[in-house]
């Protein structure tokens, strides 16, 4: 039993989405700007974590894109498995190799350290959130 | 519908475990015909750890053949038999997922020429002995008993590590077949005495000698399939093959001999002795491969290449006839539900193949003639004569042997023949085939090898050769010359039946000497078993002890006193740093800081207290955001939100839940030694910062890393660039520590839940 706050609620629903949005943006200008994996997964936590604390921490796992234990181990191994591609061009493993891919006219540079960026996003939400999102439902259980 | 999935389930395991138990067969077609086609030796060099010069070298001559043999065709014959012993069991997926590592652990072992290789391999049979050991592993005794084989095998394993390493350092090369070759540099170092100490300590724990020999009487509590295997055919003898592929280097120092010789007959005739306590046939079976082991081990330490003749001889011998008894034992235990031998007796009436296979391996174990045992048996003689042992020797070889025959005896004639006499629930029934073809195509090569040694004569002439290397490969012609060992068979025979018709007897008068169970080795390992954790709760009592603000307290004392130590031994110049404009962002950050910090000092409520907390926090991110740590403000930032609002969400709700009035009396605000610790600390941290602003700011790194960045990694950042291209595998292992410590919370959290109020 809670109290629902509707207003937040209301509020909330629009907002999450524009936070992980955003958090994602963090994450993609992260190479050039401040930002990154790391930012840009805290980002996502908090928005989860706020989430579950106007909702309730199931409704806020299942807002994430896997449960948060496997979100975060996935995340890890999209990072080990981005050094992959390095390994099969001769290189050393971990060393990320950039193509450019050109859509007429823009040319797109795309290297394998945005996915490992990716894998560090994935594991900080999932394990920090998860964290946060467990802690919160400890407590919904003793009320 | 559960019944018919499970159904479904118990239809496809066998055909994954028909798959991985043609494993080891298909190896042993293969090794059987390269070993026609290409002459030994075999080598080949895999790189493996170029930077620590270890290479995973192949090297193949006979011994190592001749174990492979036995491995894969020993291998092939467990396995097909552990289908049958484990038909419907719904864990035998698993145990052939772990034999067949074990199989590959063990042929890694014996055809590595890398010391270092050569452990590695060494300790994943340990950890996969501890595995099988462990198969029941909802039995204490399993439990137990694995625990006791991997401690025993791992401390050895410790010892021969080191063994090996300073054998490496010394002949620096970690090849064994290299220093093999010129060991004279090993021999005439000083350090050579340690070495062997080491490696004797690490062969003589996995080989089960004494007084590290009661691991193995206990690992029976694995399957019978695993028992024949690994601990009487493969691994036990893992011990003695490193030994024997280390003799060629050692055979002529004094210490080698005598060590080996000693512990031998020691651990042959303590284990004949420990034979007669014991009434559950596995475990006599047990102690009689120990025996067998000793006579090994003794046989590798007698010079002269009668002995590298007679060891290989005894190897293949004791794996014809020990396999196919442990075989019998698992039959016996099947069919008849009892290894007892008290309860057994008569059997063959119900199980006629088992007792063929019983009767003809027994006939191998004693030695009679016509089997291989007796070749073996030859071999030990011809060797012993040629050596000229001491007279001791000779009388504990011939007393080993006797109580071998008359295991043989309890084996093949007292659980066999006679009249079932024995009042039982259940009649006894025969095994099914899967479970006699193995015993009994082992029991009849025993019989081909003890008719026609000539079949055999190749191998063991190189496997002898690869010990002895002076040794005639082409002169080995064995056990045409029944004349002189002749008497001593009869006699042996004679006296090991005598101790047959006394065994019970035996049984009972030894069985009142019981001081050896309380001062023996294993009396010692129980009483380190028990020790260990009484001292490991009182050091856990002192050391965690829960209370948070004196591990806070231990902590800042201990970084105190080690800053303040290594301060006064650096002794560096005492300067005042250059004063600089710190700015309005910066002081007005600090300020933050120093408010949220004198604030903490005097706050009582908790939820307070961490709202203030999060001052210091945000004073912190601000300043970051100032002095050019964008990157480090941002994650600052979250983090402290995060943490604040989820910390006091939680505090917020256990006020509600009223936790707090049961909190314990006000203590009072100032205590005068956590004030001193604290100022103590603080001083020292503002003297180290004054102390490093002083110095001049070295800009290698950072000019490393600006000059870099956008050529190398084609960004701007720097900081995230470090972080995901420069030190990336630094990253890998961070997320992995995030994603295990969200594993190592969730049970907390869990138990926390739990606990309903």
């Amino acid at each position: 039993m809670t109290s629902r706050a509707h207003i937040a609620e209301v509020f909330m629903r629009g907002l999450y989405p524009v936070l992980i949005i955003a958090s994602f943006w963090m994450l993609l200008r992260g190479h050039n700007a401040p930002g990154g994996g790391f930012i840009a997964g805290l980002m996502a936590v908090a928005a989860s974590s706020a989430y579950a604390l106007i909702f309730n921490s199931s409704k806020a796992s299942k807002k994430m894109p896997l449960l948060p234990a496997r979100l975060s181990v996935s995340g890890v191994l999209v990072a080990l498995a981005s050094g992959l591609p390095a390994v099969f061009q001769g290189l050393p493993y971990l060393s990320h190799p950039w193509w450019t891919l050109s859509l007429g006219g823009f040319k797109l540079s795309l290297s394998t350290v945005m996915l490992f960026d990716l894998g560090v996003y994935l594991a900080v939400w999932g394990a920090i959130g998860g964290i946060c999102l467990h802690l919160i439902e400890t407590i919904e259980e003793n009320l | 519908m559960g019944r018919l999935s499970n159904n479904c389930k118990e239809a496809r395991a066998p055909l994954a475990n028909v798959f991985i138990s043609c494993v080891p067969s298909l190896l042993f077609l293969g090794l059987i015909l390269s070993l026609y086609h290409v002459p030994l030796p075999w080598t080949f060099v895999l790189p493996w750890v170029p930077s620590l010069n270890v290479d995973l070298d192949v090297y193949i001559d006979g011994l190592s053949a001749q174990f492979l043999l036995l491995i894969t065709g020993i291998g092939s014959l467990v396995f097909f038999y552990a289908r049958g012993y484990l038909a419907g069991h719904p864990k035998a997926k698993r145990l052939f997922i772990l034999l067949v590592l074990f199989l590959f652990a063990m042929i890694g072992a014996v055809v590595s020429d890398n010391l270092l290789v050569l452990f590695v391999f060494w300790e994943l049979t340990s950890v996969l002995s501890f595995l099988l050991v462990g198969f029941n592993h909802e039995d204490v005794g399993s439990r137990k008993s694995a625990q006791q084989a991997i401690l025993v095998t791992g401390v050895g394993g410790l010892f021969l590590l080191a063994g090996f390493i300073l054998l490496g350092e010394i002949a620096g090369t970690y090849s064994i077949q290299a220093f093999l070759h010129s060991p004279s540099v090993l021999i005439n170092d000083s350090r050579l005495g340690v070495v062997l100490v080491l490696i004797f300590v690490g062969a003589f724990t996995k080989s089960a000698q004494f007084p590290f020999h009661f691991w193995l009487p206990n690992a029976m509590a694995a399957p019978t399939p695993v028992s024949a295997y690994l601990h009487s055919a493969t691994m036990v003898k893992l011990g003695i093959y490193l030994l024997a592929r280390l003799d060629t280097a050692f055979s002529d120092i004094i210490f080698w001999e005598y060590a080996l010789v000693g512990t031998g007959t020691l651990t042959a005739v303590f284990a004949a002795v420990q034979t007669v306590y014991e009434r559950d046939l596995k475990r006599i079976l047990a102690w009689s491969t120990i025996a067998t082991l000793g006579t090994l081990v003794m046989l590798v330490g007698l010079p002269g290449h009668g002995a590298a003749l007679a060891t290989v001889a005894l190897f293949f011998a004791h794996a014809l006839y020990k396999a196919p008894l442990f075989f019998v034992a698992g039959n016996l235990d099947h069919g008849a539900g009892t290894r007892e031998i008290d309860k057994l007796t008569g059997m063959r009436h119900y199980m006629p193949w088992t007792a063929t296979a019983a009767l003809v391996a027994a006939l191998s174990m004693a030695g009679l003639p016509l089997t291989f045992g007796f070749v073996a048996k030859d071999a030990i003689s011809f060797a012993k004569a040629q050596a000229e042992v001491l007279h001791l020797v000779s009388y504990a070889t011939v007393f080993v042997n006797v109580v071998s025959v008359a295991v043989a005896a309890i084996a093949a004639i007292h659980i066999f023949w006679g009249h079932d006499t024995i009042p039982r629930k259940s009649h006894p029934h025969e095994a099914p085939a899967s479970m006699i073809i193995p015993p009994l195509m082992l029991v009849l090569c025993g019989i081909v090898f003890g008719l026609a040694p000539t079949l055999i004569d190749p191998l063991l002439g190189a496997a002898a050769k690869a010990m002895s290397p002076e040794f005639d490969a082409t002169t080995v012609n064995m056990a045409y010359d029944l004349a002189p060992v002749i008497e001593v068979t009869l006699g042996t025979i004679a006296l090991g039946l005598l101790v047959y018709l006394r065994w019970d007897w035996l049984h009972e008068r030894l069985s009142r000497i019981t001081f050896l169970e309380k001062v023996g080795p294993e009396g010692w390992y129980l009483a380190i078993m028990d020790t260990l954790p009484v001292i490991a709760a009182r050091l856990t009592r002192i050391v965690q002890h829960g209370i948070l603000p004196r591990y806070l307290m231990t902590m800042l004392v201990t970084v105190a006193v080690l800053l303040l130590v290594l301060l006064t031994a650096a002794d560096p110049p005492w300067l005042w740093p250059p004063s600089t404009n710190l700015g309005v962002p910066v002081a007005s950050a600090s300020l933050l800081i120093i408010v949220g910090g004198l604030a903490a000092c005097f706050v009582r409520d908790h939820l307070v207290l961490l709202l203030v907390g999060g001052l210091v926090g945000f004073g912190s991110a601000v300043l970051f955001m100032f002095t050019g740590a964008p990157d480090l403000a941002l994650t600052q930032f979250f983090v402290e939100t995060v943490f604040v609002v989820v910390v006091a969400t939680v505090l917020v709700k256990l006020r509600r839940l009223k936790i707090r009035d049961r909190q314990v009396p006000l203590e009072p605000l100032i205590r005068p030694l956590d004030l001193f610790v604290a100022m103590a600390f603080s001083l020292i941290v503002v003297v180290l910062t004054l102390l490093v602003s002083a110095l001049p700011f070295d800009a290698q790194l950072t000019d490393f890393y600006a000059t870099r960045s956008l050529a190398e990694a084609h960004g701007r950042n720097v900081v995230n660039l470090i972080l995901v291209d420069f030190r990336a595998l630094d990253t890998l292992g961070e997320i992995s520590v995030l994603f295990f410590s969200l594993i190592a919370v969730l049970p907390l959290l869990k138990r926390i839940g739990d606990k309903r109020p």
